[in-house]
């Protein structure tokens, strides 16, 4: 998927200002936004539904505008809120999905029923949709997109409205769907992205911040080191190891059981690959004890903080 | 249009498992019948013609009933969101709804052909202006069905689509009155858009062309704007 400087007006309202973005096959792609900054509109755009105001997007080397038909072959959406015919039984609602697809007979069939096991929906397929909670609605508009084997996946805050061994099951299932599947999938809930995306671009009133917040956090990987002894041996010991471009004192906790733990230190490394063993070994050769040392996770609530705050204050 | 079928069928199980259906057909079966049975009762006469003329109104009234919700609907739920972005086109989608709504006109006009079947049974009508009146009012059920399906398109609230299709209707029953006003050429024109100008003729068994021509094409340009609005997001 190709996204060209993309931009979407309603009246004199900006929705979408020049976003462009490119999302490789098999990539779980996440966009996070707090509510109301564009998300659904750039979805709609992506699958056909709008007609961007300016910019190009193409799917599966299709554009969406002149070949509508083919992109939306190509992709299956689940839009927030997940609307459904209500009048259907969930498993008439997935047969005419399934054969909306293109597919027939025993093939729409047997896919309805296999998306209908991984969504776990074996005990509702009778049931018309008007009737069900909210938790199934999303399970089902997830299983009618499933179906017909799409190669692009849209869902738009696809575990909103689930109860938390549902959200779980959801983000196992978007994990799974990795390789086969290029997935792209919009949130404001921040941990929920940095759980299931290996991709984060991050959205801000309509304006594209980042088209991969974690980029630094890969290129420069961080380890956690926890080491007792003299603060400036420690720092000078592991600055003075090829390749570590920083190091910093992570503050205590407030509990007692933590300030008798070792001190804590944030090592911010050049390149990868990780520097542990030559850390350690300098560490060592000063009779400095480890206690730990791996390598911390990017922290997304930092950077999506940083990125958010920064047009904020431009602006003010 | 591989997909014409399945939505077909999808729009023949929507319309046909809520109520509005039924009570359309049972209302306009109850009214035809009272007033079939008093004029032939009055009258004495083996023919269909005023029943045709009160058909021709209470179509009028009850065909915004049936395509208030065939795209308003949709789009409240939403669910035209789902229909939109998969494989499928607009016009396989516009003429589902149309084909769908234009099969409850048509059973309700075959319902109705009890009417005439009295008349064969016990009486020796003609059955050319009996002929010309269904053909009559299946065309103007195409017109009115496109023109509803239109306003339907239009918007996401139901009353609103159904109130704007029953002012246009109304409007174009009596326009050719206005006619009167006008200097030459508007009188013609605005008399030519008559809907009852164009109906008469089949209700007392003369089918012309041009009537029948001027109720196709406004199908058809109704279902064209139908789609254009569809296609235009």
């Amino acid at each position: 998927m190709l996204a060209q400087h993309v931009s979407k007006w309603y009246g004199p309202r900006h929705a979408v200002t020049d976003v462009s973005f490119n999302i490789e096959p098999g990539e779980i792609v996440g966009l996070l936004g707090p509510n109301g900054s564009g998300k659904s509109t750039i979805f709609r755009i992506l699958c056909g539904y709008l007609a961007p105001s300016s910019g190009t997007v193409a799917v599966a080397g299709f554009d969406v505008m002149t070949d509508s038909l083919d992109v939306r072959r190509a992709i299956s959406y689940v839009p927030e809120d997940a609307p459904l015919y209500d009048h259907m039984r969930v498993e008439e609602f997935l047969r005419f999905m399934a054969r909306i697809k293109g597919l027939r007979g025993a093939s729409a069939a047997s896919a309805v029923e296999a998306a209908a096991a991984r969504l776990d929906l074996g005990g509702v397929m009778t049931m018309p949709a008007g009737k069900l909670s909210r938790g199934f609605r999303q399970r089902v508009s997830i299983a009618q997109a499933l179906l017909g084997d799409p190669q692009l996946l849209v869902l738009d805050e696809p575990t909103s409205g689930l109860d938390p061994h549902q959200v779980i099951a959801v983000r196992d299932l978007i994990r799974a769907l990795a390789g086969r599947h290029t997935v792209l999938i919009a949130s404001h809930v921040l941990p929920e992205i940095e759980k299931i995306a290996t991709r984060v671009m991050i959205l801000l009133d309509g304006t594209l911040l980042t088209a991969d917040a974690l980029k630094g956090s890969r290129e420069h990987p961080a380890l956690r080191l926890r080491a007792a002894g003299p603060e400036a041996a420690i720092r000078g010991a592991v600055s003075a190891v090829a390749g570590v471009r920083s190091v910093a004192a992570e503050p205590a906790g407030g509990d007692a059981a933590e300030a008798a733990e070792p001190a804590c230190y944030l090592i911010e490394a050049e390149r990868r690959p990780s520097l542990a063993p030559e850390i350690i070994a300098a560490l060592a050769g000063r009779g400095i004890a480890v206690s730990e040392l791996s390598e911390a996770a990017p922290d997304l609530e930092r950077i999506f903080l940083d990125l958010t705050r920064r047009p904020l204050k431009a602006a003010a | 249009m591989r997909n014409f079928a399945v939505l077909l069928l999808k729009e023949e199980t929507a319309l046909f498992s809520s109520p509005i259906a039924y009570v359309v057909m049972t209302v306009f079966l109850l009214i035809m019948g009272y007033s079939f049975t008093l004029t032939l009762f009055l009258s004495h006469q083996p023919s269909l013609v005023h029943i045709f003329f009160q058909m021709f109104v209470l179509f009028m009234l009850t065909v915004p009933l049936i395509t208030m919700r065939l795209l308003a609907e949709e789009r409240k739920l939403r669910t035209l969101e789902v229909l939109l972005t998969a494989p499928v086109s607009e016009i396989e989608i516009v003429l589902a709804k149309f084909v769908a709504s234009m099969s409850l006109i048509a059973l309700m006009l075959l319902l109705s052909g009890s009417y005439a079947a009295v008349l064969v049974l016990f009486g020796d009508p003609d059955l050319g202006p009996i002929y010309s009146g269904y053909l009559g009012l299946l065309l103007f059920g195409a017109a009115l069905v496109g023109a509803g399906l239109l306003a339907s398109a239009l918007t996401a609230n139901q009353v609103v689509a159904a109130l704007v299709s029953l002012s246009v209707f109304l409007l174009l029953w009596i326009i050719d009155n206005f006619g009167w006003l006008l200097p030459s050429p508007f009188d013609a024109l605005v008399t030519n858009l008559s809907l009852s100008v164009h109906f008469r003729p089949f209700a007392v068994g003369s089918v012309y062309l041009s009537d029948v021509g001027f109720f196709l094409s406004v199908a058809l340009l109704m279902l064209l704007l139908s789609v254009r609005a569809l296609a235009r997001r």
